[in-house]
């Protein structure tokens, strides 16, 4: 049972890597990135491929700058043409760039399981109230735990920080106090792809890289963000912890339905909340 | 002014243009119709018959993402949903027998478009990327049913259609042979134009429109806002299901694949590469698909990077998608006629 | 005629700790043009919005249109019975034309005069433009034209002439006048611009802090110190 939660919370906290990145991006931006899950499974391919050279930290370490870069080049070339659209042109288009990186890693990679092990220093268990649990599985939850506490001390104490909370409230005030919300959007973009590729070397472990491997996760991710109320960073963490621990209750209970589990949890939440668990509409 | 894959409907105009309209639209229809008879006539290759029906059966899914699209702002990522739903109804009736198959086909359509009422009542009034992505779940929802369901829908290895020998009066080898269902669908396929294009002058039509713009507006002027927009994706479910029913009486088997938000993903690509300011711009789009899918598929093996690079390429240099375009270009000629 | 057609009794709004309009009572007069002015965030719109039932945070009091009570009613009814509304930020269907948002209102009010008021309005010629395509100015006057399609008897505008020149809002605010008092029109008008109000207005409601300040014709309201102190200054002709 105990067992069981943690692993709840393996998942939960891969959810929330993701999905945060998915909000700070949609916060800034007002963008709905479709190829979040693709950005996932490059980061944990470029990862595979710098590990196989110098090992779990570097392959982490490149991926996670990769895809930073790569957000740069996404934000300069898709996102900033494409602000003044109606929405439904990013979600095309990125849904157009999910295809080409599948594809491409196919072409690169092939179309089978590869395997990423996880790095010696966290290869063994640990007891936890006597049961044992896998050390890496307990750096997962430890990675979410980072990344939530220093994106709140960020966006809290910084005053880069409240200049993001602002715009992502209000981007065309911000903008008009003359705050370059260009170069912070491209910042913020930067991070949230970032941390895509962080998920996904982070990730990879514990499942086998596959170019659809972006595929399934990336609904759960949305239905955590658009549960935890599309620009909130606390509802998403809120959301990821709950849909991650229910979807594995779900897979332990109901094998057979455990997908429809997370679905029921956010129809409900946005049938009492149209704008999901956040405090208020963005 | 943000500038949409612009949905601004070319068809306004006094009452005298309206009548013209109207006419005009009808005499092309029957023109198509019975250009639609002439199909195997003319096409004598029996894989251009049957690539000709799989792609009309998917222009018609095409249609109601576009549809749906065009006259409540929305997308959705479930259309297959519905399709795969009600080929699955005709399926499984086929398979336990429990109602007359006319009547299973009947249930096919009506079943979905109920659900989709329901469910529409509920998820039209959330914010867009909500919606999106609850229709994206709910697919994928009714897709793990039908995929672990086995004792119902036997699982991936699909079910086979069994049908009788005739069908609402007609001989059944007529909706499985493609030099026949070629002209089923296609009749089809004009059929649901011609209606989609009178629910788009009518009432309702403009009132979801506005809706669209300006929900806030729409009420403020005296209107309730909700049924509306049920009512339109309802239709849109329906249009899915009059693609699922065909295509299970043709196909003659049903696989969970049918629910996949892969296929709901290829509709919404071919609705947008055709331009769904269109009624008929899905059509156009789902054809040049299928040209592209055949022509890349013996050539390379890199189609989804070929298909997702030009979806991302005309929504970034063409919002109005293909059909926008051929209008453009066909009101510059006609102008420069009448000049 | 000195009924009373519109009555909104101990309006109240709270957002949090912060109230926007503090128990306001108002009443007007048929046939009147009354003027709403204040400074910025005295609660003028925000008591419109109460009037209508739009907006969120804490609601109190009571709205009667004609005898009819308002209070809970949804947008659609109220302006059904007889209250229509223009916004201060244009509030149109971008992508529908001219002639078909308009006749869109006019048929929930089940009225056929569409055609008079695209002229009355100077919207004949823009008939089959897209809103969205039209000028800023066109565009105010198609949020004017549908809240007083159908002749509502009771029509809350939220500074029409905002955004306009000198010239077009003199123009509109003449507009305006002519056509409310041929179709018998009530009005309460938000409004920064003294010209039109002090133009066109019988009466004039000041506001202030989410309280009334004062209340009277244009001369009182002039010649009224607080007032000039509070609000008016030099803007006062």
């Amino acid at each position: 049972m105990l067992v069981l939660i943690l692993n709840g919370l393996v998942y939960g906290s891969l959810l929330y890597i993701l999905s945060v990145g998915l909000v700070l991006i949609f916060g800034l931006r007002r963008v709905t990135n479709f190829a979040h899950g693709g950005l996932f499974m490059v980061g944990a391919y470029v990862g595979y491929a710098a590990a196989s050279l110098g090992g779990f930290w570097v392959g982490l370490a490149v991926s996670i700058g990769v895809l930073a870069v790569f957000g740069v080049v996404i934000d300069r070339a898709i996102f900033r043409p494409l602000t003044d659209r109606d929405p439904v042109n990013t979600i095309l288009v990125t849904f157009g760039l999910l295809l080409v990186l599948e594809d491409g890693v196919r072409t690169l990679f092939g179309k089978d399981f590869l395997v990423l092990k996880p790095p010696v220093e966290l290869s063994g268990m640990v007891s936890i109230l006597g049961s044992p649990f896998p050390s890496y599985r307990l750096f997962v939850i430890g990675v979410a735990v980072v990344v939530a506490a220093v994106l709140a001390l960020w966006l809290m104490k910084s005053r880069v920080g409240l200049h993001v909370r602002a715009a992502s409230v209000d981007p065309v005030t911000t903008g008009i106090q003359g705050i370059d919300t260009e170069i912070l959007g491209m910042m913020v973009v930067a991070i949230g792809t970032g941390l895509a590729g962080l998920a996904g070397v982070v990730a990879a472990p514990l499942m086998a890289l596959s170019p659809s491997m972006g595929g399934f996760v990336l609904i759960d991710c949305f239905i955590v963000v658009v549960t935890g109320g599309l620009t909130s960073f606390t509802g998403a963490f809120v959301a990821a912890l709950v849909i991650g621990q229910i979807h594995n209750l779900g897979v332990a209970y109901f094998p057979a339905f455990a997908s429809l589990v997370p679905l029921l949890v956010m129809v409900v939440v946005l049938v009492l909340r149209p704008h999901g668990l956040a405090k208020e509409a963005h | 002014m943000a500038s949409s894959p612009s949905l601004a409907s070319p068809e306004s105009g006094g009452p005298s243009r309206l009548a013209g309209g109207i006419g005009g639209m009808l005499a092309v229809a029957a023109v198509l119709v019975v250009a639609g008879f002439s199909l195997p006539v003319v096409i004598s290759s029996m894989l251009v018959l049957t690539l000709l029906t799989q792609a009309t059966l998917q222009a018609l899914l095409a249609i109601s993402v576009g549809f749906l699209f065009r006259q409540n702002g929305l997308t959705s990522f479930g259309q297959a949903g519905w399709f795969g739903l009600a080929a699955y109804t005709v399926a499984v009736n086929g398979r336990f027998g429990w109602v007359a198959p006319e009547t299973a086909v009947v249930a096919a359509l009506v079943v979905p478009t109920v659900l989709a009422a329901l469910l529409g009542t509920v998820i039209v009034r959330l914010p867009h990327l909500a919606f999106s992505m609850l229709t994206l779940a709910v697919a994928q929802a009714v897709h793990e049913v039908f995929l672990k369901w086995r004792t119902l829908a036997n699982g991936d290895d699909g079910i086979e259609v069994r049908l009788p020998k005739r069908l609402f009066g007609l001989d059944i080898a007529l909706f499985q042979q493609p030099q026949t269902m070629v002209v089923i669908v296609w009749i089809a396929l004009v059929l649901v134009v011609v209606a989609l294009l009178f629910f788009a002058r009518s009432h309702t039509g403009l009132l979801t429109r506005a809706i669209r713009d300006n929900e806030e507006r729409a009420r403020y002027i005296g209107y309730e806002t909700l049924l509306p927009r049920v009512v339109v994706y309802a239709v849109s479910a329906l249009v899915a299901a009059i693609a699922g029913v065909l295509f299970s009486l043709y196909n003659g088997f049903v696989t969970p694949g049918l629910l996949h938000w892969s296929l709901s993903g290829e509709a919404l690509i071919m609705a947008f590469i055709g331009g769904p300011r269109v009624i008929w711009g899905p059509v156009l789009g789902a054809g040049l698909f299928f040209l592209l899918k055949d022509f890349a598929g013996d050539h390379t093996e890199h189609w989804p990077a070929i298909i997702g690079g030009i979806l991302m390429i005309v929504t970034i240099l063409l919002p109005e998608g293909l059909a926008g375009l051929a209008q453009r270009v066909g009101r510059r000629l006609w102008s420069r006629r009448a000049a | 005629m000195s009924e009373t057609i519109l009555t909104a009794h101990n309006m109240t709004r709270r957002y949090g700790g912060f109230t926007a309009v503090n128990d306001v009572s108002i009443e007007v007069t048929r046939g009147e043009i009354r003027g709403l002015i204040g400074p910025n965030g005295a609660g003028k719109s925000t008591l419109m919005d109460l009037i209508c039932g739009r907006g969120s945070g804490y609601s109190a009091g009571s709205v009667t249109l004609m005898g009819h009570r308002l209070d809970g009613l949804p947008a659609r009814q109220r302006r059904r019975l007889g209250l229509g509304r223009s916004f201060q930020k244009t509030n149109i269907f971008p992508d529908l034309t001219v002639a078909e948002q308009i006749r869109l209102a006019a048929r929930a009010m089940k009225t056929g005069d569409a055609e008079e008021i695209m002229s009355e309005l100077n919207l004949a010629d823009l008939a089959e433009a897209r809103a969205g395509d039209i000028s800023y100015g066109a565009q105010r006057r198609l949020d004017l034209a549908l809240a007083l399609i159908g002749r509502p008897p009771v029509v809350l505008l939220d500074e029409p002439a905002a955004g306009l020149s000198i010239g077009e809002s003199l123009a509109l605010s003449r507009l305006l006048e002519d056509l409310t008092r041929r179709w018998n029109v009530t009005v309460l008008i938000v409004e920064h611009d003294m010209e039109v109000i002090f133009s066109i207005c019988d009466r004039i409601t000041v506001l202030q802090a989410g309280r009334i300040l004062a209340d009277g014709d244009a001369d009182a309201i002039r010649s009224n110190e607080e007032v000039v102190r509070a609000y008016l200054g030099s803007a006062v002709s």
